[in-house]
């Protein structure tokens, strides 16, 4: 008996032997808080839909030494409001650049008194706008040096990922190969068909939109997810953008356009083809009336003046257009010469007109582009700024009517009363019901007829490019409005929406082994970062405290966790300008940055 | 002794007979999920460690098909169960090593005649701590375990041997009136062992004191009665090991199991299938499905009993209150109850959490608050109906103050109801907290909590099911057990069937 038990004990004792504990695996203490002393704290702000990053986040710099207090809020208006308050240290943001120029990707969000910034560095001011004048190889490098003071000498920001675009496309139905994915402008709703293009005319093509409630329907009074794609297709813009975000004449209203020698003269020369649609019984008319010089001039005007509506929101996008005008005199095209070329702007631009420019007029009543009479615009900014054009092709750029705006708009800009005004584009005057009463013009290819709650009806504009590629192909449209991007795939799944827009990288596998649906990705302009606090906490005032943040950062195991489908970003340049600079995770530098942190306390 | 010669009757009454066929069912339909599972379906390539299990436990339901024929031949024959069919349970009782809980504890109360309510107690102590084992010690199939493992499942051995002990010696010694004296100091060491968690073990040891020190005969037969009828529900009975079970596990994990597996992310093991190495896979941070179901036990039950306990204490207080004073005070407290009824219970913790943020202390506030109402309503009936029985009347005569009248003689005898209530609606609490942190207002996102679990696994609900699943049927079962042991002990308490 007692040698089964010294048996058994030996047994025991060679077995435990075996088990590595945490202790072996480790070695001890942990060497790398000690040297730091306390542990500094770190609230992260971020929105519930985001909660996955935040996790990351929150391993990543608690394995830094850091310890994370998470602040996370239900939606994106108490996300806005605990950040205005000045409740985080870092705040998880993103930001897509629509207009699909580097310019338009730092203005805004990182120079002192942007629409959206918190940063103040006179240094960094200059860098944006030394930037914004230069095109090409000097551009690149430009922004290299502005993204390594940004990101690397001072840590304002400090980036996660950029993000991919994934369309899924009930393809049973709709023609896929009709429906464009590009990576910055909002979704193309003429060229769309279904498979049996008998259908085009009867049949009704769902889209999907998250958001119900439409912001305006004039295209500079919103900049944001409810109106972007529906604007964009009911105001024609001057320029476009391709799929990868060239400036291009090619669905606009325009026939083609030039930059002239100095950067800071562009022509265009406009199309007669298109006019604007109203909606009478629930369908869409013909108003006779053509989209004119006049009204380009007459919307460009408006979107660059602050003053001419209340809540303009996007007059800062417009503020480096000096003057907008018509060009009557034929000399002044035939005498400039094409940015870095030697050849004429009237040349540069007669490519392909349907009869050479005989002469150039200066009222609607005269064009008559057959026999040769057209408008040309002239759009000047104060310095050199080619990326002008990409604020163009912005939905802001939609051209309205003169005479319709003015009729409606008829009340005073500074004493506007919402409750009693009507304002050109006001959703409650599209919206079903007593207040009903739709006065929009559309120069685009479709028009909205009427919208609640669950959806908005759009009719196509039948006196848009009749006849030609770009002419709308679906008669009918229907948003379709589902806040819930799930709820919105299993919508796709059954086919009761078309198209989905936005489908989870952790959803693919479902979109694409599912027969009746297509994938289509693209990349996209979408780029996360963490915006630091500037003002009154610590890593205000410490760019040693936010190195150390920086530095702890790991895009690799962001990409690894949404399965290759994030690509490592520097900036919210990135997605357009690739600068070579890269950001890698160093956890030597953190605890360097976090030393001289305490050292300066 | 009154003799039964109905065969019939016999084989109705006799709980070893019923018992076999429970067994037999759930045996059963074990095999074939083991059955199902064995074959994969998407490689064509069978799992043979499954097919094992199958296979075994096929054997003991056919096992147990046997023993409950000769059961019928033993009763048709000679009335009773012979020896040697008794001596048919030994093997069974070793099933526990393939998880079997049902034939094995079958097994253990097969062999004895003689099933106090401490016999069963000490199996169930018995078979817990081998499941804690044998699950804790998955732990080793890890790259490491902590520190303190080694020692801890030396202890749980030990702790294993000695209600194996137990289990003998109770089944020899323990009558249903009496249990010898020396059984005294070893029913205090069996208190002991309620920190790991191991209730069975702590009723076994209280048991044992109460028998040995044969003081009050009527308390006795009070306790002998009422786990006789609990304990006669097969149901009850399981619903009770589940719930000791996981609450064991929650109580021993931080010994056993290492919580960076449950919280810390691992990027190179995302989202992979179940393995010895993670047991029921990993989730999309690569994090140990089965290190945070364990962990997530906690919270849910920490959770589940504050909000079942306050409310009841709170609202037991004032319904007892209102119930014994009656008119202006009854009104004053039930309408102002009744307010706070007229609030959609979720509706009001999701409003609390908003206000005050989300963590596990408000969580409890928030599902306590919306649930004093209901209590203070079960406690004033009961509290009403007692306070005209004579014994208060003549405790208000000796001159007994009001608080002593109702703490004393009023509150212990209206709380089988309040007990009942309690364990009925705990699991409606555990639903409650996986349900606020399903949605997000739980506690933070990374902390391991069966809600937050099942949110992850809802998004891979189709491609990782197992992610899903698993948390899903922990609340499951959890909340059924919690049903069905309330079921059990409103049968035993209620005094219409006494």
């Amino acid at each position: 008996m007692k040698r089964l038990f010294a048996l058994l004990l030996v047994a025991v004792l060679a077995l435990a032997g075996c088990v590595q504990t945490k202790k072996d695996v480790e070695g001890g203490g942990d060497a790398d808080t000690s040297t730091s002393g306390e542990k500094p704290s770190v609230e992260i702000l971020g929105m519930a839909s985001n909660e996955n990053d935040l996790n990351i986040l929150r391993d990543q710099l608690t394995k830094n030494g850091f310890d994370v207090v998470l602040n996370i809020q239900p939606d994106y208006g108490s996300f806005s409001a605990q950040k205005d308050a000045g409740n985080y240290d870092v705040a998880l943001s993103s930001w897509t650049t629509v207009t699909g120029n580097p310019d338009y990707a730092v203005r805004g969000l990182f120079k002192t008194g942007g629409d959206y910034s918190v940063v103040s560095d006179s240094k960094l001011d200059e860098l944006i706008d030394k930037a914004s004048t230069l095109t090409g190889d000097e551009a690149k490098e430009a922004y290299k040096e502005l993204e390594q003071l940004l990101v690397f000498d001072q840590a304002y920001i400090a980036p996660l990922y950029i993000s991919n675009k994934a369309q899924g496309i009930y393809s049973a139905e709709v023609n896929p190969k009709t429906v464009r994915l590009p990576k910055s402008r909002a979704q193309v709703w003429e060229s769309i068909s279904f498979n049996d293009e008998s259908l085009n005319e009867s049949e009704t093509l769902v889209l999907h939109q998250a958001i119900s409630t439409l912001t305006s329907l004039d295209p500079i009074k919103g900049n944001d997810g409810s109106i972007n794609t529906l604007n964009t297709n009911m105001y024609v813009r001057l320029v476009n953008l391709t799929d990868d975000d060239k400036v291009v004449s090619d669905g606009s209203l325009s026939y083609n356009h030039v930059m002239a020698d100095g950067n800071s003269e562009f022509y265009f020369i406009l199309r007669d083809d298109i006019n604007f649609a109203k909606v009478e019984n629930d369908t869409a008319v013909d108003t006779k009336e053509l989209v004119s010089a006049e009204d380009v001039v007459f919307s460009l005007n408006r979107a660059k003046d602050p003053n001419s509506v209340p809540d303009h929101r996007t007059y800062s996008i417009h503020e480096n257009i000096e003057t907008v005008e018509i060009v009557t005199d034929i000399a002044e095209l035939q005498n400039g010469k094409v940015a870095g070329s030697d050849e004429t702007i009237l040349d540069a631009l007669s490519k392909g007109l349907p009869a050479p420019v005989t002469e150039l007029v200066d009222s609607k009543e005269d064009v008559d582009n057959a026999s040769g009479k057209y408008q040309v615009v002239k759009i000047t900014t104060p310095n050199p700024f080619p990326q002008v054009l990409n604020y163009l092709a912005h939905q802001s750029g939609g051209i309205v009517s003169e005479k319709q705006v003015s009729s409606i708009n008829t009340y005073d800009v500074a004493n506007y009363d919402p409750n009693k005004d009507v304002a050109y584009g006001d959703q409650a005057t599209v919206t079903e019901g007593n207040t009903y009463n739709n006065h929009l013009y559309a120069s685009g290819p479709y028009i909205l007829v009427k919208k609640n709650d669950y959806e908005a009806t759009f009719v196509k504009n039948p006196a848009y490019r009749v006849g030609s590629e770009y002419e709308p192909k679906i008669k009918n449209i229907s948003v379709r409005f589902i806040d819930d991007n799930d709820s919105a795939l299993s919508a796709l799944r059954n086919g009761e929406i078309h198209v989905l827009q936005s489908v989870p990288e952790t959803k693919y596998d479902v979109v694409t082994s599912d027969k009746n649906l297509t994938l289509n990705q693209a990349d996209s302009n979408a780029v996360s970062y963490l915006q630091f606090n500037t003002s009154g906490r610590e890593v205000s005032d410490s760019a040693d405290l936010r190195k150390a943040i920086l530095y702890s950062i790991n895009q690799e195991e962001f990409i690894t966790y949404y399965q290759g489908n994030k690509r490592p970003a520097v900036s919210t340049v990135s997605p357009l300008i690739d600068t070579g600079l890269k950001l890698e995770a160093d956890k030597e530098k953190v605890t360097e940055f976090l030393k001289a942190y305490n050292e300066s306390k | 002794m009154k003799v039964i010669s109905n065969g019939k009757l016999l084989l109705k009454i006799t709980q070893e007979y019923g018992n076999a066929h429970f067994t037999l069912s759930f045996s059963a339909i074990f095999s074939f999920l083991f059955l199902l599972y064995s074959f994969n379906f998407n490689s064509q390539t069978v799992r043979p460690i499954v097919l094992t299990l199958f296979l075994i436990y096929l054997l003991t339901t056919l096992y147990v098909w046997f023993i409950s024929k000769q059961i019928k031949r033993d009763l048709a024959t000679s009335r009773e169960i012979q020896k040697r069919t008794r001596l048919l349970g030994i093997p069974l009782i070793f099933t526990i090593l393939v998880g079997n809980i049902f034939s094995s504890s079958y097994g253990f109360t097969l062999i004895t005649k003689n099933k106090t309510p401490e016999y069963i107690f000490a199996i169930y102590a018995f078979l817990t701590q081998i499941l804690i084992i044998g699950i804790s010690g998955l732990n080793l199939f890890k790259p490491y375990v902590v520190d303190s493992f080694l020692l801890a499942i030396s202890l749980f051995i030990a702790l294993t041997i000695f209600y194996g002990v137990m289990l003998v010696l109770v089944a020899n010694l323990v009558s249903s009136t009496f249990a010898p004296k020396w059984m005294l100091p070893i029913g205090i060491v069996l208190l002991f062992p309620l920190l790991t968690g191991n209730l069975f073990s702590f009723l076994l040891g209280f048991g044992l004191i109460k028998k040995a020190r044969n003081k009050d005969a009527s308390s006795i037969e009070k306790w002998q009665k009422m786990w006789r009828k609990i304990l006669s529900n097969s149901m009850a009975v399981f619903g009770l090991f589940f719930i000791i079970f996981m609450f064991s596990l929650s109580v021993i994990s931080p010994w056993t199991f290492d919580y960076d597996f449950a919280t810390e992310n691992n990027y190179s093991a995302i989202l992979q299938t179940p393995t010895l190495e993670y047991p029921l896979g990993t989730d999309d941070f690569g994090r140990d499905l089965f290190s945070r179901i364990v962990f997530g036990a906690q919270i849910s039950l920490i959770v589940g009993f504050s909000a079942t306990v306050i409310p009841s204490v709170i609202g037991g207080t004032l319904g007892a209150l209102s119930g014994y004073y009656g008119k202006k005070t009854d009104n004053i407290i039930m309408r102002l109850l009744d307010i706070l009824y007229a609030i959609p219970g979720i509706l009001l913790a999701i409003a609390i959490i908003a206000a005050f943020g989300a963590n596990t202390v408000n969580l409890i506030i928030a599902l306590s608050v919306g649930s004093i109402p209901t209590y203070a309503r079960t406690m004033r009936a009961t509290v009403m109906q007692i306070s005209n029985y004579e014994f208060v009347e003549s405790a208000r005569a000796l001159g007994a103050s009001d608080s002593s009248i109702i703490f004393k003689h009023i509150v212990p005898n209206s709380l089988a109801p309040m007990i009942v209530k309690a364990t009925l609606t705990i699991g409606g609490a555990v639903i409650s907290t996986s349900s606020l942190s399903f949605l997000g207002l739980g506690v933070e996102p990374h902390i391991p909590e069966w809600g937050n679990i099942l949110k992850i696994g809802s998004t891979y609900l189709e491609t990782h099911s197992y992610l899903a699943i698993f948390p899903g049927l922990c609340i499951m079962l959890l909340v059924l057990s919690f049903n069905f042991f309330g079921d059990g002990l409103r049968d035993a308490l209620d005094p219409k069937t006494n």
